[in-house]
């Protein structure tokens, strides 16, 4: 009992500073959402809206379709980083010669802060100066992601990619060192060929890495502002106004912060929801492996 | 061990509670920061002699204060930092931290630093079009009222009817200031006088369109010009389209719409109906109207014979264009005027930049002419002195040492604006006008034909909504008609909710 007490008192400091950064602007928020508050509203100051800002959000065809473009986004970012993670994990494994400075150099984008990959890809498609769209220009290829908008959507899935494709093969890196050994050596003892191994010894022990990098990047890549905000500002007209870019909207240059708190409290709700069922797959994974 | 737990849980419940509805009655009441004193470490002792200038005797009690303010990065606050406030501190011992950053980001700062009255800042930069927003909020110190009370800090030749009339859309309806205009300048068109005056180039544009070649008077010749020099950098192997865009999905390609495009096509304070707040044509509004969607088509069709950079765009890069050489012609901001014409190091069009009016669309010139109406815009800014601030003293010095008007002859020949009558006859200014093809006398005698932004207290609200859908029309998402009849639409719902019209 002393102990479990020694332990509260340790985890106090961070309790108050989570209450204050979490809990409180949280609660803030959802306070918020029940009211119309427009700094350039003819009445100054919140009124009482009930929950009208979330009845509204249902018909709100602007908020669906970021939410969607988002989806969308999520699931072609997610689904390639991780196929792309486990095939670059089980090259990494490999025994090659300057596979250790490979590793250092795939672990490059991690390092930098996602606004300046937004400036450093900003740089190099900004039409008619980058260097991407002049070479391609050189092939016949119009690329412009200032007008164009499905090239802007993908050229944002690409540099998703790149920066976090890394992070997942890393993960995989890690939990492909601390497989145990012997599974693989009885299915070898027992004649099973690469890819018997890998599709039913590799990848259902892999199971709660993958779940677990898998609910880690949705969350990201759901909420992804600033990479996106830096190369395309949003455009070309909407196609990359993902959600988090259009709360941003609504609640600043526009000053809706009733609208915006209802909306923010809406995705976190999603959020929530999709995080529980992962959360609730990976225990589930783990049970079966301890078994 | 499960009861502590319960109570550790209740606790943190209860302390956010309290903590969230204490942040809602924190918010400042201006009134309350208003009085508050500034902060002066020392003040000297009263038999000590202050030497110097009006402006030393005058800044004494505020000597080693810091005043912080925040404006746009635009050629006249790079002026203004760098040069003014620099004299300033060297003339009063204030110092100045002058924080010149991007349009988006100084509205968030100093809307954010008033709404909630931190105070950071002791001077800010108001534009034209925000002023109606901080004057319905409050943020603004009354500097009519500020200088009646505190005689001792102005400046004997501050001169207020010197001021253009400009000074006049920073007043209440009581003619009291709220801000000191520092900046004031005309949307115009800019075009290549090299190009134009070139007797090959003459000939095959008569050849082709039947007329002579000059800066176009109407949206058709602008439409012709921009697709012969395009055809012809195509032709020619060069690096040149015919007109310059200010389109990115970004508010600027809105301001070009509303504000350049379609007051030369008639349609004037956003296509709003001032009366009934009303922007569909069925209820008295024009944003809607055939001429509005007419105008909009013709910018979005212009695209075509723009640098590809055009969709990436803001005021800025549009500027930046065309001082590359890369538009033979292209709406620009007058601040950028003087230095794309006179600046060899930034521009390499030096010498060659012709300056012209927009394009109209007919009857529009009679009406402006009239004043029923108006050719494009006027622009410009001022600096202002929100409640919050916590040395407003030593802001509102700061404030009339910019506008000196021994200082603007050369501030009107870095930013290319004027803000007092006196300035069109410095002799600075006279002889860069000629540098800058007659821009100045262009401002002096035709200024009138041009007006600010509507007096729109939601004008950030509505920019927002209406922004939506005409970048859409830029990528083909929507017709211009589409996105128009959409942001009318959505326009009137958005009035009624801030309380403007049923």
């Amino acid at each position: 009992m002393k102990s479990t007490r020694t332990a509260w008192l340790f985890m106090m400091p961070t309790l108050v500073i989570l209450v204050f950064i979490g809990l409180v602007p949280f609660i803030y928020v959802l306070y918020i959402g029940f009211f119309d508050w427009n700094l350039f509203s003819k009445i100054r100051g919140m009124s009482w809206a009930g929950l009208n800002n979330y009845r509204k959000l249902v018909f709100d065809s602007d908020f669906n379709a970021s939410l969607g473009r988002g989806a969308l986004f999520t699931v072609l970012t997610v689904s390639i980083e991780m196929v792309l993670g486990i095939l670059l994990a089980n090259l990494l494994m490999m025994k090659i010669k300057g596979i250790k400075f490979f590793r250092a150099i795939h672990s490059l984008p991690l390092t930098v802060a996602p606004i300046a990959i937004g400036a450093a890809w900003r740089l190099m498609t900004l039409p008619g100066l980058g260097p991407v769209p002049y070479y391609l220009q050189k092939i016949g290829f119009d690329f412009n992601i200032g007008r164009y908008a499905q090239q802007a959507f993908f050229t944002t899935v690409i540099m998703d990619i790149w920066h976090w494709t890394p992070f997942i093969t890393l993960a995989f890196l890690a939990g492909l060192s601390s497989l145990p050994k012997s599974p693989f050596e009885s299915a070898m003892v027992d004649g099973a060929n690469r890819w018997q191994i890998q599709l039913h010894i590799t990848l259902p022990l892999l199971k709660p890495v993958i779940l677990t990098v898998l609910f880690l990047r949705i969350m990201d890549a759901l909420r992804i502002v600033d990479e996106v905000w830096m190369l395309t500002g949003g455009g070309p007209g909407t196609a990359t106004r993902y959600i988090g870019i259009h709360i941003w909207r609504v609640v600043f240059p526009k000053t809706d912060y009733g609208y915006g708190s209802a909306m923010s409290v809406i995705v976190l709700y999603f959020t929530i929801v999709l995080t529980w069922l992962l959360i609730t797959s990976v225990s589930q994974s783990r049970k079966e492996v301890a078994k | 061990m499960k009861k502590l737990l319960l109570w550790i849980v209740v606790l943190m419940l209860t302390v956010s509670v309290v903590a969230t509805f204490s942040l809602v009655g924190c918010k400042a009441v201006p009134e309350a920061v208003e009085a508050e004193k500034p902060v002066v470490e020392e003040a000297p002792a009263e038999e000590e002699e202050v030497a110097g200038s009006w402006w030393a005797q005058a800044a004494a009690p505020y000597k080693d204060v810091t005043i912080k303010g925040i404006s746009e990065s635009t050629p006249p606050s790079k002026y203004m930092q760098e040069v003014l406030a620099k004299s300033f501190m060297e003339e009063t011992g204030i110092n100045v931290e002058f924080e010149v950053t991007s349009w988006d980001e100084m509205y968030d700062k100093e809307i954010k630093d008033m709404e909630v009255g931190t105070g950071i800042y002791d001077f800010v930069y108001i534009e034209q079009d925000i002023i109606f927003s901080y004057l319905h909020n409050e943020y603004l110190l009354d500097m009519t009222n500020f200088m009646n009370e505190n005689p001792e800090l102005v400046f004997d030749d501050l001169d207020m009817d010197d001021f253009t009339s400009f000074i006049n859309d920073f007043k209440d309806d009581e003619g009291h200031v709220y801000g000191l205009p520092f900046e004031a300048f005309l949307k115009i068109c800019l075009y290549r006088k090299d190009l134009f005056e070139n007797k090959e180039i003459q000939d095959a544009f008569k050849g082709e369109y039947g007329w002579d070649l000059r800066p176009a008077v109407t949206f058709d010749e602008y439409g012709q010009i921009a697709k012969f020099f395009t055809e012809w950098g195509k032709d020619n192997d060069m690096e040149l389209w015919g007109t310059t865009v200010q389109a990115a999905s970004h508010p600027s390609s809105f301001y070009e719409i509303f504000e350049t495009i379609l007051p030369p096509a008639g349609v004037y304070n956003w296509g709003i109906n001032m009366e009934n707040w009303k922007a569909t044509s069925a209820d008295g509004g024009a944003m809607d109207s055939d001429k509005a969607k007419e105008a909009l088509a013709f910018w979005v069709s212009m695209l075509d014979y723009a640098p590809p950079e055009a969709t990436s765009s803001t005021w800025d890069e549009v500027a930046a264009s065309f001082a590359a050489g890369r538009a033979a012609q292209g709406w620009v901001y007058g601040e950028n005027a003087a230095w794309i014409a006179t600046n060899a190091e930034k521009s390499v069009v030096v010498g060659n930049v012709g300056v012209a009016r927009p394009p109209l669309m007919e009857g529009v010139l009679e009406e402006a002419e009239a004043g029923e109406g108006y050719i494009g815009y006027y622009d410009g800014g001022a600096l202002g002195i929100p409640h919050c601030s916590k040395n407003p003293e030593a802001a509102m010095l700061f404030i009339q040492w910019v506008c000196r008007k021994d200082f603007q002859g050369e501030f009107a020949k870095a930013g290319s604006r004027i803000v007092r009558t006196s300035t069109f006859d410095d002799p600075i200014v006279l002889a860069m006008d000629k540098e800058v093809d007659g821009y100045y006398s262009m401002f002096k005698n035709e200024g009138y034909l041009y007006k600010g932004a509507p007096p729109f207290p939601f004008h950030a609200t509505i920019r927002e909504v209406i922004y939506t859908y005409t970048i859409q029309a830029i990528t083909g998402e929507m017709t211009a008609s589409e996105a128009l009849d959409a942001a009318a639409k959505a326009t009137n719902e958005e009035l009624v909710k801030l309380g403007y019209g049923k």
